[in-house]
């Protein structure tokens, strides 16, 4: 599929603020379609303002976010329209059956009835919720949920997707088969930004990582570049966040906790 | 029994409270004065209304009337003991009932090392916090102050440990309920296989239904004195129930029977202590009870827009339609909605029957209960249902902040629900109304049209102070509303109503006037036509209310879903 030269996500200057707490200090990013793009940090250094201001839900206090050259504060129906989102802890309606919940999301989006219902099928066979379609979601574990979160998500084919930790609680198979998925969708155009704080997924499936921390863009780049950048040529990511964010030095910490 | 543990759980079951008192979550801190201005309050008045009871006490000349007096107090202190623990019972029942939609309210710390009688215990003292210790801070106060003047002391003391059991007694009973209530329902859930939504939708509204009819008949006692008669002369006759030992054990101890009064105070200690290890066992075999799953469907199936689509609505507006139906259907904190026209058309229907019992009913009065019927409950629903349409997303709000969904679309698909589903109580109360009461057609044509203004431009003028006023956290209970946009509806509503309405008054106090059985008869100089010219009017204004509304809720939705930041407790998202 060719692939436009214009971003799928432009932010520029972005700052949000909470009180005294400046959650994300004038960011500037840009994603292309079909990249898979890591919002990496620690707890508390902006990743998920900054995935509910690209969604609209949070309204920066200065600077614009574009979602394919939409601003989401002027169109943010039609933004939301182009995106899937999987937010990081999920309540979803407990009365519905998943299959009700997935049928809502379809009716939301728009999709027509024989779409939806061949879309339903396939993600429930694929995630092995079949045979619990049918059951209320309050009985439900909590990988369940999120894999009907995710399948939400997915199901009306955005060309945005905003994952904030995806695949947690996830089984092995599901999560494998989630990663994939992103892939191919990647290969299609598709456009994903994706925050977690499992070093490793973000290693494998992210073709350019943004470290963030204290609501500051740290470092952005590929793996490759943030080695250099961090001049740990064979490091993996989990050294090289901990030395670009200040939290290398952990011994310390561990041999006050054995005290 | 760790008593340290059993402290700590009732300071976070008290501490759950702080999520539905409107406080700000950052930066919070406390103000002891506000958290135990209730018990303050019922404190102070107790002693207050003691102390002018036992001044006036004092200030009777008369020997006989001060007599009179004393035993009138000795026969309330007698019967408090059982009242209380009526009122004890119905109370942490409902305190209970407010919890039910709560997921996580105050769970079984089962990972930490507390046992289950600490647990048990905590629970109990937990549910007397609130209305029941309030009324037993004011009673016992009361007591207290008014003895020191009276010479009852010594009455008093036991009067005081006897409130204290029956309290505690009612409040392990509903311990009890409760454990038995969710294993009950679980069975029932798993014998009732797809019906069981149902099957818990409808048992649930009958339950309501048993536990509020007790609750009137002990409220609606037209004569206090009534009641405290029947219980301190009833109570010694039912001997054999131990919830009315306490208040024998006060009897005996009045008439000067010690060794009675010792054998009833010590029974009623052994039957607090048999409640609470019955209630600690119950919750040792089923307090971790899961319940069986619900399955609702088998197979995939999707659905389209339907009849509902036919008309207009698109298919997202079908679907969250779809949605909030089965919310009410599912939801049991929302399922109380039902109880409203069942009350409503149960009431009138009693009364008629009583009074219809010992004499004929006037027509006046059978024409007024007609109205009463058609009007109210629908109209009552769609303030109600228009108000909490928003907020009982609660915090699944975020799917709807994350969807495509236009402020039009949302005000459409929560109006129309609101509006429809009180159409049909309306509907629902017409018909029973006509059968009962055999109304004139003009009057039935009247009221009913009236009410569907009411409810078109109602559900309308509530969902727009619903959308303002959301309130979308569910611990430790679901509120959907704030309070003070719950009481501005209300006032707005009944003023819009009265406005509604208002071009029918003369024709109405006219019907009422002529048909009154009354020595004086008014006639108000009403041409026939006036109605054919105040229907329309009344019409008229319900539209435009309907309108004017209509532009406040959509611009309270634009602000809505552009702004989720205003809702502090959606900052989890």
């Amino acid at each position: 599929m060719a692939q436009s030269s214009e971003p799928s996500l432009k932010l520029t200057g972005v700052t949000k603020r909470y009180g005294d707490i400046v959650a994300v200090d004038y960011l500037n990013l840009e994603v292309m379609p079909g990249e898979v793009f890591g919002l990496l940090g620690p707890n508390g250094s902006g990743k998920s303002t900054t995935l509910k201001m690209i969604l609209g839900l949070v309204k920066p206090d200065s600077g614009f976010v574009d979602v394919f050259g939409m601003n989401t504060q002027e169109h943010p129906v039609d933004v939301k329209r182009m995106v899937g989102y999987v937010p990081e802890s999920p309540r979803i309606y407990e009365f519905l059956t998943g299959l009700e919940f997935l049928d809502l999301t379809g009716d939301i989006y728009g999709m027509n009835p024989s779409e939806k219902k061949k879309r339903i099928e396939e993600y429930l066979r694929a995630l092995e919720l079949e045979g619990r379609e049918g059951d209320l979601i309050s009985s439900y574990s909590e990988g369940m949920k999120q894999k009907i979160v995710v399948i939400s998500a997915l199901m009306h084919r955005p060309r945005l997707l905003l994952l904030d930790e995806p695949l947690s609680g996830l089984d092995p198979r599901s999560a494998r088969i989630i990663k994939d998925l992103i892939h191919e969708l990647a290969s299609d155009g598709v456009t994903t930004i994706m925050s977690t704080h499992v070093l490793e997924i973000a290693q494998a499936m992210c073709d350019r990582i943004a470290i963030m921390y204290e609501g500051r863009l740290l470092a952005l780049g590929t793996i490759d570049e943030l080695r250099r950048e961090a001049r740990m040529p064979s490091s993996g990511l989990e050294e090289i966040f901990l030395k670009l964010t200040g939290t290398s030095d952990i011994r310390p910490v561990i041999e006050a906790l054995l005290r | 029994m760790n008593w340290k543990n059993v402290l700590l759980l009732i300071g976070a079951d008290m501490k759950s409270y702080r999520l539905v008192g409107g406080k700000r979550f950052r930066r919070f801190r406390e103000n002891k004065v506000v958290t135990y201005a209730i018990y303050i309050g019922a404190c102070v008045l107790g002693s207050s209304i003691g102390g002018l009871v036992g001044s006036f006490y004092n200030g009777i000349a008369d020997f006989q009337l001060r007599d009179l007096v004393l035993q009138g107090a000795i026969s309330l202190f007698m019967s408090l003991p059982t009242i209380v623990l009526l009122y004890g019972l119905v109370f942490t029942q409902m305190s209970q009932f407010q919890r039910i939609g709560s997921k996580v309210s105050v769970q079984p710390l089962y990972w930490f090392p507390i046992t289950w009688e600490e647990h048990t215990l905590a629970s109990i003292l937990a549910n007397v916090f609130g209305v029941p210790l309030a009324v037993t801070t004011f009673v016992v106060s009361g007591i207290a102050v008014s003895s020191i003047f009276m010479g009852l002391i010594p009455l008093a003391l036991v009067t005081v440990f006897a409130l204290i059991v029956s309290v505690f007694m009612a409040s392990a009973t509903t311990e009890i309920s409760k454990v038995l209530q969710v294993r009950i329902s679980g069975a029932i859930t798993k014998a009732a296989g797809r019906a069981a939504i149902w099957v818990r939708l409808f048992g649930s509204i009958f339950f309501f239904i048993v536990f509020y009819a007790v609750y009137f008949s002990l409220y609606s006692q037209a004569n206090p004195l009534v009641l405290l008669e029947m219980v301190s002369s009833g109570q010694k006759t039912l001997w054999f129930i131990p919830y009315v030992w306490p208040g024998i054990a006060l009897s005996y101890l009045a008439s000067g029977l010690l060794l009675e009064t010792i054998f009833f105070s010590l029974a009623s200690v052994a039957f607090v202590c048999l409640l609470f290890l019955a209630a600690t066992k119950l919750n040792i075999r089923y307090g971790l009870y899961e319940m069986p799953s619900i399955r609702v469907s088998r197979g995939i199936y999707v659905s389209g827009a339907g009849f509902l689509g036919r008309l207009g609505f698109s298919s997202l507006e079908v679907a969250i339609m779809r949605k909030d139906f089965k919310a009410f259907t599912r939801r049991m904190e929302l399922a109380y909605i039902f109880l409203f026209p069942v009350i409503f058309t149960i009431m009138p229907i009693l009364t008629t029957m009583k009074s219809g019992a010992e004499a004929p009913v006037p027509h006046v009065l059978n024409s007024f209960l007609f109205a009463y019927l058609v009007l109210l409950p629908g109209t009552i629903m769609a303030m109600i249902l228009g108000g909490m349409m928003i907020g009982l997303e609660g915090e699944s709000v975020w799917y709807v902040y994350s969807s495509p969904i236009t402020a039009r679309s949302l005000v459409k698909a929560k109006y129309s629900f609101a509006m429809l589903f009180s159409l049909a109580v309306t509907l629902l109360c017409s018909v029973i109304g006509g059968t009962v009461w055999t109304p004139s057609v003009k009057l039935a044509m009247l009221c009913s049209l009236e009410a569907v203004f009411l409810v078109f431009s109602l559900s309308m003028v509530s969902l727009s102070f619903g959308i303002r006023g959301a309130d979308f956290r569910e611990m430790p209970r679901p509120r959907m509303i704030r309070p003070m946009w719950v009481i501005i509806n209300g006032l707005i509503c009944i003023a819009l109503a009265l406005a509604i309405v208002s071009p029918v008054i003369p024709y109405a106090l006219n019907f009422f006037f002529e048909n009154i059985q009354a020595s004086v008869q008014i006639s108000l100089p009403i041409p026939e036509a006036y109605l054919y010219i105040a229907l329309p009017i009344s019409g008229i204004i319900a539209c435009a209310v309907a309108y004017a509304f209509y532009r406040i809720a959509l611009k309270n939705a634009e602000n809505f879903l552009a702004n989720v930041e205003r809702y502090e407790s959606l900052m989890f998202l």
